[in-house]
């Protein structure tokens, strides 16, 4: 077990991709607390797909891709936060559009080159194990950044969450607060990219706050626990490609086995909390199923 | 054109013929995908049919059936994690999508297959279609249309009033699942043509446009089959034209189509909003 | 203080104003404005004509002393958040940006809730509470805000008989202490115990002035049509309420 564990990081490239994923699972654990307060699944992973021509146009340029994604990154978030609060318009419709739109886009720039389906495979599923020193500055620029901004505009993006109305009335300006959590958002997509790629960095998103959610009553230990299952589900995750593709034989991309591991840890922790919650209730007084419709 | 000129291959024909079968079908089946609230739901419903599509390659069967069973598998799931009160309808479709994509990229890479294979499915491969593919695409296509005429006016009173659709004696939960069925089946027969992220854009915004013009869900139905299939056809001459990707440049198409008809639009009601009568 | 405004489309030339102490109760249907009147007078709409000054000042600015107490309803009942921290809110604008809060507001916060008779469900979660408890706790956070004008949005609708004589109460003491009310709702008897005046409307004004005078058989059957039914025993009886 242990071997399994520890062996996997000898490497510096190994140990390169674990201080990223960690690095990186701090702080979409942090920020999916607030993707669930806010329920913005949706937006978040239509900007996961927005960003996409922003990294496409510095790649057939030959440029940073970084600087690509943040670029498209910030104009998406300016974007999204229009079409989510423009009165008047379906904004869930709006959302499917702009995805549409942008990701094709990008799929044609990209499909601009001749050996394109490689690329966008890299693009779109991320390559964690050739990152580099630089990139882990940046990764880790963007996290003390993004984690400054949230602790100190904490209270006031709860109440919002919580009570747009009020907070309106108290004075705040909730289109403000909502352009700062989707830039905030967006930044975490730029800074997952490379790690995951776009498509699967909704899952760091998402996934890690759901949990925290099914263990937790309050956001405090919410954000611990999301912080935590991201990290463990990083390291774990890695640990399993590693194993699975060098010593099975089965070729294990990284970037999916941390987000099946993340899966599997919500599949675990549901059925945990199902099964503690029968268990406290018993005699059984019989609970109300209250099904959602999609 | 270069596309006209190509014509005569039987390549760009079967795209073309794909296209607008794809594009009418989608813009029609996209008017519900819209009056029920689905684009989300519709997004994560193409990520999901990926492992379905991979688990189906590895086992030899049908890319539909596989697509088909993952679809219903998302929708189990969705519901089973939204019916835990703590967790809303966007965070259980967020968890479901990206769980069900990443098994699908896993099951993937453990196939040494190409990667060519993995893109196409994202971004679709319209120009590879072969004849089969075609006559799924038309029996798909004709079931769906069969049974959204057949069930009209019960779809139409179930998404404006589900209240009053139950009272009426309509089980509503099973109309929500008859057209969580059809969009599953719509998503998983435009894999081919546009790929399953693609296939989103291509239910929502024709539908999208043609709902600025009627608001007759039959008309906006036929409408929006009309600009998909328009869409469709000036995708293809695109990518023939300039040698880009076929379904994006379909999905671009659609875009633009919108983009002219809310322009168009916002022209007309100019007048009356600075003041004039 | 006053408070004064007009308007077209969804207020037509209405106007009121309110003292220290006072409290209007504003009547009307469903669609009658009461709603647009309330979010006028925080400043949040664009008036078409008239004005509003809200203790001395424009709405903007007066904001910090305007406590809004909305239907408990509307929030979402899962959310991971606790009493106290609910009431917490009220401070933070005197709290102010980029700080925590401190011992002091929590204090503050305890005795608004203390005020409202839930200090012992301060550590609970929010949703945990019944309907009437969670109206409460609202209330508490504008008591916590040191609000000098309430503005409450039908906050009797659907509460238990201890709540609403809980919350009758805590007005009546907010009032004795200075601080304006102005409340819509559809219960006219909680309407008569709470407030002095009444503002009965219907897109304009049908009537203002005290309580008894303001709310006839008249005036209701003007502002709620067909709906208001005269009984044999000349009361009036409103059918229903949207």
């Amino acid at each position: 077990m242990f071997r399994l564990l520890v062996e996997p990081f000898r490497d510096a490239y190994m140990q390169r991709a674990l201080v990223e994923i960690v690095v990186l699972s701090a702080l979409a654990g942090v920020v999916s607390v607030y993707v669930l307060l806010r329920r913005l699944a949706f937006v978040g992973d239509a900007l996961t797909h927005t960003i996409f021509p922003g990294i496409a146009v510095a790649f057939v340029a030959g440029q940073s891709l970084f600087v690509g994604a943040l670029v498209a990154g910030l104009l998406s978030a300016l974007l999204l936060t229009a079409a989510t609060r423009i009165r008047g318009i379906d904004h869930d419709a709006a959302l499917g559009v702009l995805v549409g739109a942008f990701f094709s886009l990008g799929v044609v720039i990209v499909s601009t080159q001749s050996s394109y389906t490689a690329d966008l495979t890299a693009l779109l599923f991320g390559r964690i194990l050739t990152v580099d020193t630089a990139e882990i500055v940046e990764t880790t620029g963007i996290a003390v950044g993004v984690l400054v901004v949230l602790g100190l505009t904490h209270k006031e993006l709860v109440l919002r969450a919580f009570d747009p109305v009020t907070a309106e009335a108290m004075g705040y300006r909730t289109l403000l607060l909502d352009l700062v959590v989707n830039g905030l958002v967006a930044l975490v997509v730029v800074a997952g990219v490379r790690a995951v790629g776009t498509v699967l960095v909704i899952a760091l998103l998402v996934v890690p706050g759901a949990i925290a959610r099914l263990v937790s009553e309050r956001i405090g230990p919410m954000i611990v626990v999301a912080v935590g299952a991201a990290g463990l589900c990083g390291y774990l995750g890695l640990a399993a490609s590693y194993e699975a593709s060098l010593n099975h034989g089965v070729r294990l991309g990284s970037g999916s086995t941390v987000v099946v591991a993340l899966t599997l840890a919500f599949v675990l922790t549901a059925a945990l909390a199902t099964l503690v919650r029968r268990w406290r209730r018993r005699p059984a007084a019989s609970r109300p199923a209250i099904a959602a419709s999609a | 054109m270069r596309v006209l000129d190509q014509l005569s291959s039987p390549l760009i024909r079967r795209a073309l013929l794909e296209a607008v079968l794809v594009g009418a079908l989608c813009g029609a089946v996209g008017v519900h995908v819209l009056l029920r609230r689905l684009p989300f739901f519709t997004l994560a419903l193409s990520h999901a049919t990926f492992p379905g599509v991979v688990l189906a390659g590895i086992l030899g069967v049908s890319v539909y059936l596989g697509g088909a069973v993952a679809a219903l598998g998302l929708v189990l799931a969705v519901a089973t994690i939204g019916s835990t009160r703590r967790l809303e309808a966007s965070t259980a479709t967020g968890v479901a999508l990206a769980g069900a994509f990443a098994l699908g990229v896993l099951l993937q890479s453990a196939q040494s297959s190409a990667t060519r294979n993995l893109a196409g499915f994202l971004v679709g491969d319209i120009l590879t279609v072969n004849a089969g593919d075609l006559a799924m695409t038309a029996l798909f296509g004709l079931v769906v249309v069969v049974a959204l005429a057949a069930f009209h006016k019960e779809l139409v009173l179930s998404a404006f009033d589900a209240i009053g659709a139950r009272a009426a004696g309509y089980s509503a939960s099973r109309l929500d699942v008859l057209v969580l069925a059809i969009v599953a089946l719509t998503v998983v027969t435009s894999i081919r043509a546009v790929g399953t992220i693609l296939s989103v854009a291509l239910l929502v915004t024709p539908a999208l446009a043609a709902r600025q013009w009627t608001t007759s869900i039959g008309r906006m139905m036929v409408l929006g089959a009309a600009f998909g299939a328009v869409a469709g056809v000036a995708g293809i001459a695109a990518s023939a034209q300039w040698d880009v990707a076929g379904g994006s440049a379909i999905a671009l198409a659609a875009s633009g189509l919108l983009a002219v008809t809310v322009a168009i639009q916002q022209a007309r009601s100019l007048p009356r909003r600075l003041g004039f009568t | 203080m006053s408070v004064r405004y007009g308007r077209d489309l969804a207020l037509d030339d209405v106007s009121l104003s309110v003292a220290r102490g006072e409290a209007v109760a504003l009547i009307g249907p469903n669609g009658a404005g009461k709603s647009t009147l309330l979010k006028a007078i925080l400043g949040l709409l664009p008036l078409t004509e008239g004005r509003v000054e809200v203790l001395g000042q424009r709405p903007e600015d007066a904001r910090e002393r305007v406590g809004y107490v909305q239907q408990a309803d509307t929030l979402d009942a899962e959310f991971p958040i606790s009493v106290l921290r609910v009431v917490l809110m009220g401070r933070y604008r005197a709290i102010g940006w980029f700080r925590r809060a401190g011992a002091d507001d929590r204090r503050q916060a305890m005795e608004a809730l203390a005020e409202v008779g839930l200090a012992d469900r301060a550590k609970d979660r929010f949703g945990t509470l019944s309907g009437g408890q969670r109206q409460r706790v609202l209330l508490a956070r504008a008591i916590a805000q040191h609000a000098q004008l309430l503005l409450l949005d039908e906050p009797f609708n659907g509460l238990d008989a201890t709540t609403t004589e809980i919350l009758i109460e805590v007005l009546g003491r907010l009032r004795a202490d200075g601080v304006g009310v102005v409340m819509s709702t559809h219960d006219l008897a909680v309407a008569h115990l709470t407030c002095g005046d009444a503002c009965v409307l219907n897109r304009r004004r049908v009537a203002y002035g005290p309580i008894g005078e303001a709310i006839t058989p008249g005036t209701l059957a003007e502002a709620y049509g067909s709906r208001a039914v005269q009984l044999a025993s000349g009361a009036t009886v409103v059918t229903t309420t949207g």
